[in-house]
């Protein structure tokens, strides 16, 4: 069996000049809004003493750095609020993992062994979205707020403290994990940030 | 600022195993009739499961979602302005072409697919592009809802799009998490687990005002929403549904109603045997003893999982079973469980005697939303 042949492209113009319409300006400059939020604690891979050091393994994520470093550098920084958790029941407190390109290691694999005509092993499937190991930083300390993963376009620490300033403004959560991550090119451990927001004085 | 604006939905668009359009995605679900078939879209050899519910001719994803974001925005009847003056919140999944692109073709991965979905379709506000598995779709729906109330944003079109393809497939049968008998089983005995299947969706949310000024029909409204975690596994859901539960409780609370209100729920019941547990508690919790005299259905037994999609396309579905009046069918039942003591609708539709129902959606990471829609 072989793919199906896909159609062509779909424009959706309606009317002249639409298509390929650059959005304005003004949109792609446009701040979202973020002011309502503070910083608790925060934290960073590498840092000083990381040099020539990959972050620990976690049990039941394989063949990628990608969560070893989100659990690394979570660790870190709410270590650094509330020594060694876990936090009471009922702090919603949201994960906010924030990575353009997300596990592209563990997704490399993936698709080089499924066109080979490969098997998968298991654990590929538990790890293959940014959810999980969010959801274990989250079992670890007790967060039981919202778990939101964002492919951001722009600048990613803005983008994911305006989710954080939206979930605290709603009140889903009282205050918001901001993980940010990228895998180097060749799939070894990039960098990533942790932050802790709390919420601030609104303007 | 627009404090306590209600949220209207203006537009829709849908594409599934059903067919493609609102008509064919409620007739679909009303008739009841599983759309899982062997696929044939790419090769299914060594797998231990080899049927999803897969529409025919199907694009590229980045065609498909095109193509339903024209069709939400012609729906709602914008014109170049309106469209100009609107968001655009994409749920999808991350990382490379989940379905291989023609060569020569230059189509964009995650994250620059929303900008080129934004700028082929007119579409000049911010965008955003939600990866939260499962739950993706409805967190961006339950976000697009809070701007749009807070004043921040009139308009945001929601698209979501997943359409079945070998690297997911090959993951979720690794994991074992496909129906071995070929058939999902929401909240039934004897249930095996999920089956995927194409999903492609797009809505229009814009404020009351805003669809007043310009004279746009209102087909419901998103009334209430809630995100919650279950701090509990990387994987499955907490057992006690605690996540979904005050999810559920935060939708009721944004909308002003009481659990009482709700006529119907569209259950996330994928067909997995503790996730359907979990959410049974879930209700349980939330509705308490009126849980089990409350309509439930999962529609999953019918279109499939469309996993970043599944939230908009089942949104959808909640929105035209109101509008139209009658409750859709649950596929795939065999026999009471007595851990989902629920009022499950199967073997037809039944009346819709309510104005208000609820949306559940659960990821891994215990991931939960609700959303609720008002016809009202």
């Amino acid at each position: 069996m072989t793919a199906s042949v896909p159609s062509p492209p779909r424009s959706c113009t309606s009317g002249p000049g639409e298509t390929g319409t650059t959005p304005a300006e003004g949109a792609a400059t446009a701040r979202w809004r973020n002011d309502g939020v503070v910083v608790l604690a925060e934290a960073r891979w590498p840092e000083a003493g990381d040099e020539g050091a990959g972050p620990a393994g976690v049990a039941g994520f394989v063949h990628s750095p990608f969560a070893p470093l989100v659990a690394a550098v979570a660790e870190r920084c709410l270590a650094r609020r509330y020594g060694t958790g876990p936090l009471p029941p009922g702090n919603r407190t949201a994960v906010v993992l924030v990575s353009a390109g997300g596990d592209t290691a563990g997704a490399a694999h993936v698709r080089a062994t499924v066109a080979a005509g490969g098997r998968i092993g298991p654990l590929f499937f538990f790890q293959s979205v940014p959810n999980s190991v969010a959801g274990h930083v989250a079992a670890r300390w007790g967060l039981d707020g919202p778990v939101v993963c964002l492919s951001p376009a722009g600048d990613p620490r803005a983008e994911g403290q305006a989710e954080a300033d939206l979930l605290l403004y709603d009140g889903d959560a009282a205050q918001a994990l901001l993980i940010l991550i990228e895998l180097a090119p060749d799939g070894t451990p990039g960098e990533a940030t942790a932050v802790l927001l709390g919420e601030g004085t609104r303007q | 600022m627009a404090e306590r604006e209600t949220v209207r939905i203006t537009g829709t668009y849908a594409l599934s195993a059903l067919g493609r359009g609102a008509d064919a995605l409620l007739a679909g679900v009303l008739t009841g009739t599983p759309a899982f078939t062997p696929v044939r879209r790419f090769d299914t050899t060594g797998r231990r499961v080899t049927v999803a519910a897969t529409a025919p001719d199907v694009g590229t994803l980045a065609g498909e979602l095109t193509d339903a974001i024209d069709r939400a925005v012609r729906a709602a009847g914008l014109d170049r302005a309106g469209r100009a003056g609107s968001a655009l919140f994409l749920a999808t999944h991350g990382g490379p072409y989940s379905l291989p692109v023609p060569q020569g073709w230059d189509e964009p991965t995650v994250p620059a697919l929303a900008g080129h979905l934004a700028a082929r379709c007119g579409l000049r506000g911010r965008t955003r592009t939600y990866t939260t598995a499962c739950v993706s779709a409805s967190s961006a729906v339950a976000d697009a809802a809070a701007l749009i109330r807070r004043g921040d944003l009139e308009r945001v079109v929601v698209a979501a799009g997943y359409l079945v393809e070998p690297d997911q497939y090959a993951l979720f049968d690794a994991g074992r998490a496909l129906a071995a008998d070929g058939a999902v089983r929401p909240f039934s005995a004897g249930r095996k687990g999920l089956l995927l299947g194409d999903g492609v969706a797009a809505v229009v949310l814009e404020s009351a005002g805003a669809a007043a000024r310009r004279g746009a029909e209102s087909l419901a409204s998103v009334a209430g929403w809630g995100r919650a975690g279950d701090a509990y596994h990387p994987c499955q859901p907490h057992p006690d549904g605690l996540g979904l539960a005050r999810a559920a409780e935060a939708a009721l609370r944004r909308a002003g109603l009481p659990p009482e209100a709700i006529g119907y729920v569209n259950a996330n019941a994928t067909g997995t045997p503790f996730s359907d547990a979990s959410e049974a508690a879930a209700l349980t919790r939330v509705f308490g003893g009126d849980a089990g005299r409350l309509p439930v259905s999962s529609t999953k037994s019918v279109h499939g999982h469309a996993l970043e999609a599944s939230g908009l396309l089942e949104l959808l579905v909640t929105v035209l079973a109101l509008r139209h009046g009658k409750l859709p069918v649950t596929a795939g039942w065999l026999g009471p469980d007595p851990q989902c003591p629920l009022d499950v609708i199967r073997d037809a539709p039944r009346p819709a005697r309510t104005e208000h129902a609820l949306t559940f959606n659960a990821a891994f990471g215990g991931a939960d939303t609700a959303l609720l829609v008002s016809t009202s």
